[in-house]
């Protein structure tokens, strides 16, 4: 690259090593969360599975179908797996059910006989429940598990092969013996269950005191006698000085899942890495431990590894040229995805292009069903679109939750947020919330406010509302135990809050000291927490403010991993363990229910951030990356978390601008300030200890550049908002990676730190390193690509070297596509509802482009009702038309009645073709509009700009050229 | 009301042009109105190749790349150095800056003033720019704003005249407080006058009392024995001066004890705020100084001795007791003078000699010792302790004067500091030094004590934090609200107070606080805000910074749009 930069890297090893000397290694307790060997379900399936790979095909999984238990029925194979438990040959009954859906996705489900029948004991007199979890689908699934009428089954005595899927293009070959399942499409097979005879049900069994000593924390096993199995973790385990008590024992479910011919896999967030997967087991350079998901509150996380952090989205997708499939892992207890890739080279002379990789993986949770779904694609988008049918798609945000947010922890008094907001508008820089933390609550009691510091939330409120701009506050699910705060003394008294082992409240440390957690598992809980925000009941809020959930992993911060003990009992005494990682979600959508409908008959779309997240948590809000850390690879780690969690159908994500750990140099805020624009959550936060860093505090030349980037967020509201609406109905992703959008582009296909944003054809490459003065793009096709900024042209495939100084965003539009903006700055993005659009026709190689727009009011839920406009914009053959590809409702009339006032004001053509020269007007609609053409100049492209048009944007017109 | 200023000005502005105003397009001030005269052609402002048709104002259209063509509406709001880059639509280099100070809103019935552009028509009523609704013209959404003028301007003038009436209030303090001031100095002057007269005359008082002194002494000298005195009189001296140190002595000690008993109850204080902060901390969310914290005060309990000081307290509760006839020392034994012995008489050799035989012996004698001792043969006795009374009271003459002539000279020297030292443009902080002035703000109550240091009190409990000891003054550029009753700091330069070095803050530097001043009527702290941690800002109105003659303060201009 540039001679410069061998320089600015050894002064990055530099000032690394200079902070490794000086700082104490600032980085998460490591010893707070375990590794795999510290968990005793995971080490035991890794060990099942080094066991299985060590016998190679003398491994004999004991796990078999007996063909007689079959039974096919309207799209469904139901039957009983046998496992075979001990030499005897003594079996244990495991019903399988294979589900064949209508959206062509499958299901597979084993569950346990004698659990289903409470057919065990508990031990502890437990109150827990007998059967395995089987609730995690009430929480994550939403629709799309309608059967399959299509589907056919045909059997002999080895398998069952059944078709099904678009145009039967797919089938299923259910095999007996050992059991396992091949997903095929179009004859190849894409998807393999039990390949590796990985499949693991601990069923339950009493437990038989033998002599086997004690095994205390921090000792080592003894080894186990060989052939007898390793129980040392089967009744008891300790970590952090918890003791876990384990009534129903081991029960852990594994599978092993590989896709063939598929060399990458993405998904499964949240972890701190890169897009494509890692491998976890072989060889160096990879992770040691498996990706892990158990939600927690890691303090301080670090960057590229497979530790879990707050949120889990059990969903895989692997991709290989022309072909994605994906895998969603139904299991809300804590679960460990080992990865592997092999290498096929059978003939020796395609070694190169012609090798294959497969990737094999190998899931395992520590208790609760084995529920698969398998998506055969073939396209990435069909994948995500199937899984949202499932888990629902991203909430059509509330306009302004994607505009800027502006947080920190903490801001100190309402005169204090009422005085940041007076100087954003001092500065003209856009902004639409601001945030408070924790302190704005009296001794961390939520629904009240600090009476000293702020005596006038609604006098704070009522400001924020001239400029339409929202506050949004944090409520957490820990309640402070404090007696005369009314809102635990209820939770105590309905018995809504989560209990220990024993059936008392269970009682845990978090911000306030003493607390307890609300158990969102519960209806009548959900029930008590939606009076809790009615404006009467919330004294001090109003419509303007909004909420935040934080600390809903939970974090207990005297708890085991800093969170809540396994053996808690929710709402059904389901154990903790079961439902681990949907509880961050169950209090999201409390919340969310709650924020819906605060007046009677005031409904409003909800906006709740939340930190923990699963499956489906992407229809009740947006999430954050949590407590980054304000260094340039905490920057750059933002891309790929974020691009992840889009294709893992949760697109509304951000990772907080600046940093919230430490204080960010101002080169560095600058360059978050540019990332964050392109975050669909953009929300600058800091924490409590660190230097204010509103952006007028930065000086020159830094606040001019922040805010041209905060502008230009605003400017392109329009595009993003559409982008939300495309996601919000199909689930693709807003920030789309290669693969997704270039899927025979093998070149493409680990690339995470460029993106596609929506439709657009935006081609965005923030800077996130420092002191870079260019970034080279990769352009994956052989279109045209415009620097957004100077239209100068650049060319594909491959890489180009686009000029990145300080001040400039490496932003590209690629030809072919239309981009709809609204350039006119105002305070907040309520104040640009009625301001026109300005669209920019970015010319492709073909001469041609299209883009869409999507509009609403931003708020309500009218648009269910029609009352929206969404369009399409073509240009070809010298014409640019817009038509209406809205479906008419209810209100859509009344909607576009507000809309008549809302033209275009003018209309940009990148790339317009010479012989506009001459041209100085055109025809818009009925009238004549004018035309100003620039010719090429250097390396920039020609545009031509109609002024004027006086087309509305609800309207179908034309503009002929 | 934030626009004061900017209204004053444009009041004084707007009366010589009124005339040309039902001509003007919308948004243009009667500054600019010259500009958009020509009915034939408009030309933009800065950038006159730029012909357009007059129909081509105002037609949400930005053709202008100074804005210029765009005076009613919000169409080249884009053109700013703030928003995205993009290419202009015009040909050639033009002037992109913005030709218009903003969209000029006529507020009949109060003051004109201009809005920022990019506040037309976004659907908020702005009323503290445009009173009369005119920024809304268009309505969009239904937006409409009613023209209000008529009741903001009464408002306004209300307040105007009581903004006025305590801006001439705070010129009179101002000048009573200049005046207060130049007593006190005058004061000072006088002070110094009138010791610099008194060392003068202290001075020859010293002068001759030193010499008498030496005097005395040079003959004193030469005794071999004092007459009357002698030993039984350094007993009584040593026993008077032991009995002023061991009082002296035990008054500290009693002083130091109760300092001690302090000192030991803070620590148990902080002790247990410690324990409990070891119990209550978070493991997983603080940051490196609070687990070093825990550590070193873990380490801090470790080492802990429980020492038993209950007989060490008894002692010295024991030696604390005054003395008296029969506890500790009794003086009286020991004030009292002894009777002559009769080994004294024996060395009075000279009263056997007749007269004056023996006043010439003894002149002679004198003389040799003197001599002698000028010499160094003879030692000198003066030091020895036998000194007469005659020595002891010319010395203490001497030195009472001398070290009243050291304190003189050292007020004198302070009193010349006091005069040196800045207090402010016409020494005006002279007149406030000494005073407070205290603010109830959140959980705090701030005091600010002139020239002195600035403190904070929580309401929740425990003492005074101090802010910061004062240590200079300087100047400040701020860009602030002024509120409806004309309290806050406004625009332009401003005087401060910088108070460094408070108390330490936990995990964070000394605290400090930047005191910002405006002009008021009376000494009122306005705003207190913790701008980063532990770095406080006070703004302040008091009369003492009021400019001179009511001019406006530094640096006052028209706020920009």
């Amino acid at each position: 690259m540039r001679p410069s930069s061998t320089l600015s890297n050894t002064w990055t090893a530099l000032s690394i090593a200079a902070l490794c000397l000086f700082t104490p290694a600032v980085s998460v307790k490591h010893e707070n969360f375990k590794t795999c060997d510290q968990s005793g379900f995971c080490k035991r399936n890794r060990h099942y599975a080094d066991k299985a790979t060590g016998l190679g095909s003398q491994w004999e999984a004991p796990y078999r179908i007996t063909p007689e238990s079959l039974s096919w029925k309207n799209g469904q194979l139901q039957g009983t797996i046998l496992k075979t438990i001990n030499t005897a040959g003594e079996t244990v009954n495991l019903p399988l059910t294979i589900s064949f859906l209508e959206s062509g996705s499958a299901r597979v489900t084993i569950d346990e006989e004698k659990r289903q029948k409470g057919e065990i004991a508990l031990r502890h007199d437990s109150k827990a429940r007998k059967e395995r979890y089987n609730e995690a689908e009430g929480w994550a699934i939403v629709g799309g598990l309608d059967l399959s009428k299509a589907a056919t089954e045909e059997r002999d005595d080895s398998r069952s092969i059944i078709t099904y899927g678009p145009e039967g293009k797919f089938q299923a070959v259910v095999t007996f013996a050992p059991f396992g399942i091949d997903f095929k499409r179009e004859e190849t097979t894409q998807i393999k269950f039990n390949d590796r005879g990985l499949l693991n049900m601990e069923h339950w069994r009493p437990k038989v005191e033998n002599p086997a000593p004690e095994v205390k924390e921090g000792e080592e096993a003894p080894p186990a006698l060989p052939d007898a199995e390793d129980e040392s973790t089967w009744w008891e385990e300790t970590f952090g000085g918890n003791t876990d008590s384990k009534a129903r024992g081991p029960e852990s479910v594994a599978l092993d899942i590989s896709f063939p011919g598929y060399e990458h896999v993405f998904g499964i967030p949240e972890h701190a890495g890169s897009l494509s997967l890692k491998e976890t087991r072989q060889s160096s350079g990879n992770h040691q431990d498996p990706y892990r998901l158990y939600n927690a509150d890691v303090f301080e996380y670090i960057m590229d590894s497979p530790m879990t952090l707050y949120g889990a989205i059990p969903f895989m997708q692997a991709h290989k040229k022309d072909s994605t499939v994906g895998v969603f892992w139904l299991n809300a207890a804590e679960t460990w995805i080992d990865v592997i890739k092999e290498k096929e080279a059978h003939n020796p002379l395609s070694l190169g292009i012609g090798s294959k990789t497969d990737t094999k993986t190998h899931w395992f949770s520590e208790s609760g069903l084995i529920d698969v779904f398998v998506f055969l694609g073939p396209t990435a988008k069909e994948v995500t679109k199937a899984y949202g049918e499932l888990t629902g798609y991203t909430q059509l945000p509330q306009e302004f939750s994607i505009a800027y947010h502006q947080c920190r922890w903490n801001y100190n008094t309402d005169e204090d947020v009422k005085d940041v907001d007076r100087k954003m508008s001092k500065h003209q820089i856009p902004y639409d919330v601001i945030w408070l933390d924790i302190e704005y609550t009296d001794d961390k009691q939520y629904f009240t406010w600090d009476p000293l510091q702020f005596p006038n939330p609604i006098g704070m409120l009522e400001q924020l509302d001239q400029s339409e701009r929202k506050l949004v506050a944090i409520i957490d699910p820990h309640i402070k135990n404090k007696d005369g705060y009314h809102i635990v003394e209820e939770l105590k008294k309905k018995d809504l809050a989560v209990h220990n082992k024993d059936g008392n409240i269970y009682e845990g440390w978090c911000w306030p000291g003493s607390s307890h957690w609300v158990d969102c598992f519960n209806p009548a809980a959900i029930t008590w927490w939606k009076g809790l925000f009615k404006y009467d009941a919330f004294k001090g809020s109003m419509a303007n403010l909004f909420i935040w959930n934080d600390m809903n992993e939970p974090s207990v911060f005297n708890g085991p991993e800093t969170t809540m003990p396994k053996d808690n009992l929710h709402y059904g005494n389901w154990e903790h363990r079961d439902v681990h990682n949907i509880n961050g979600m169950t209090f999201h959508n409390a919340t969310y229910q709650a924020m819906l409908e605060r007046k009677k008959g005031e409904v409003r779309r909800p906006f709740v951030l939340t930190r923990s997240f699963y499956a489906g948590s992407q229809r009740l809000g947006a999430m954050w990356t949590g407590d980054n850390q304000a260094s340039w690879d905490h920057l750059a780690a933002g891309f790929p978390m974020i691009i992840n969690n889009g294709i893992a159908g949760f697109p509304f994500a951000g990772a907080d601008v600046g940093g919230f750990f430490g204080n960010p140099e101002k080169d560095l805020l600058t360059r978050w300030y540019q990332a964050g624009a392109f975050y669909p959550f953009f929300r600058g936060h800091a924490h409590i200890d660190t230097r204010r860093r509103e952006p007028y505090l930065a000086g020159e030349p830094y606040t001019g550049i922040i805010t041209q980037a905060l502008r230009l967020r605003y400017a392109l509201l329009p595009a993003w908002y559409t982008a939300f609406h495309e996601a919000s109905v199909n689930g693709t992703p807003i920030l789309r990676p290669h693969y997704f959008e270039y899927p025979a582009d093998e070149t493409g296909f680990a690339i995470d730190d460029q993106f596609f944003v929506g439709g657009t054809g935006l081609l965005a490459k923030p800077v996130v390193t420092e002191n870079a003065e260019s970034v080279d793009i990769y352009l994956p096709d052989d279109e045209i690509y415009y620097d957004y900024f100077n239209y100068e042209k650049y060319s594909g495939q491959g890489k180009v070297t686009v000029a990145a100084p300080l001040e400039k965003i490496p932003l590209l539009m690629q030809g072919g596509h239309i981009i709809p903006r609204k350039d006119r700055p105002r305070r907040s993005s309520g104040l640009m509802k009625w301001d026109p659009y300005t669209l920019v026709i970015v010319l492709g190689k073909s001469g041609s482009a299209t883009g869409e727009l999507y509009v609403d009011d931003g708020e309500t839920f009218g648009y269910q009702q029609g009352a929206y406009i969404h369009r399409t914009f073509e240009f070809s053959n010298s014409v640019l038309e817009s038509k209406n590809i809205a479906t008419k409702g209810k209100l859509t009339d009344k909607y576009l009645k507000t809309m008549k006032t809302v033209g275009v004001e003018k209309v940009v053509i990148v790339g317009a073709p010479k012989e506009w020269a001459e041209k100085s007007s055109v025809k818009a609609g009925k009238e004549d509009a004018r035309l100003e053409y620039h010719a090429e100049e250097g390396k920039n492209a020609a545009w031509a700009v109609v002024k004027a048009p006086k087309v509305l944007i609800g309207e179908d017109w034309k503009i002929e050229f | 009301m934030r626009r004061i200023e900017a209204l004053v000005l444009l009041s004084t502005l707007s009366t010589g042009i009124f005339a040309a105003e039902s001509s003007r397009p919308r948004g243009v001030s009667p500054e600019f109105a010259k500009f958009y005269k020509d009915t034939e052609s408009f030309t933009c402002i800065s950038n006159p190749s730029i012909k357009l048709k007059p129909e081509q104002i105002n037609d949400e259209y930005c053709d202008c790349p100074d804005g210029s063509d765009e005076p009613g509406t919000a169409a080249c709001t884009y053109l700013s150095s703030l928003s995205p880059p993009q290419p202009i639509s015009s040909i050639g280099k033009p002037n992109t800056t913005l030709a218009l100070p903003g969209f000029y809103c006529k507020n009949k019935g109060h003051i004109p003033s201009y809005i920022p552009h990019t506040y037309v028509n976004d659907g908020v009523c702005d009323y503290e720019f445009c009173c009369d609704g005119s920024d809304e013209w268009a309505g969009v959404g239904g937006t409409k704003c009613e023209d209000k003028c008529k009741e903001i301007g009464k408002e306004w003038k209300r307040l105007d005249d009581i903004r006025q009436k305590s801006a001439r209030n705070a010129q009179k303090r101002r000048v009573e407080l200049v005046n207060e001031a130049q007593a006190l100095r005058a004061g000072v002057e006088i002070k110094i006058g009138r010791l610099e007269q008194e060392i003068k005359v202290q001075e020859g008082k010293a002068e001759e009392l030193k010499k008498k002194y030496e005097e005395i002494e040079r003959r004193e000298r030469g005794r071999v024995v004092q007459t009357g005195g002698g030993k039984a009189s350094k007993v009584t001296i040593l026993a008077g001066l032991a009995k002023a140190r061991v009082e002296e002595l035990r008054e500290s000690l009693v002083k130091v004890t109760g300092k001690r008993n302090a000192l030991k109850e803070k620590v148990k204080e902080l002790e247990a705020i410690l324990s409990t902060f070891k119990e209550e901390y978070n493991p997983n969310f603080n940051d490196e100084g609070v687990k070093r914290a825990v550590k070193s005060w873990e380490d801090y309990a470790a080492n802990k001795v429980e020492e038993d000081e209950s007989a060490e307290d008894r002692d010295l509760e024991e030696i604390s007791k005054p003395d008296t006839e029969s506890e500790g020392i009794n003086w009286a034994e020991w004030e009292t003078e002894d009777e002559e012995s009769d080994v004294d008489a024996l060395y009075k050799f000279e009263e056997y000699l007749p007269t004056q035989v023996r006043s010439w012996v003894h002149q002679k004698l004198t003389d040799l010792r003197i001599l002698l001792i000028e010499n160094g043969i003879l030692a000198d006795n003066a030091n020895s302790g036998t000194e007469s009374k005659a020595v002891t009271d010319a010395r203490s003459a001497f030195q009472t004067v001398n070290d009243d002539l050291g304190i003189k000279s050292s007020s004198l020297g302070d009193l010349r500091n006091d005069l040196e030292k800045d207090y402010g443009p016409d020494d005006i902080f002279r007149a406030l030094k000494g005073t407070c002035v205290s603010k109830d703000s959140g959980e705090y109550e701030y005091e600010l004590c002139w020239l002195d240091q600035t403190k904070q009190k929580s309401k929740k409990g425990g003492g005074h934090t101090g802010m910061g000891n004062f240590v200079r003054f300087d100047r400040m550029v701020v860009d602030e609200e002024v509120g409806a009753d004309g309290k806050g700091l406004g625009k332009g330069e401003r005087l401060v107070l910088v108070y460094e070095n408070g108390q330490h803050c936990w995990n964070g530097p000394n605290r400090q606080t930047t005191v910002v001043l405006a002009c008021a009527e009376k000494d009122e702290v306005w705003k207190v805000v913790e701008q980063e941690k532990c770095m406080y800002r006070m703004d302040v109105g008091t009369p003492a910074a009021c400019e001179e003659g009511g001019k406006k303060e530094k640096g006052e201009k028209k706020d920009e749009l």
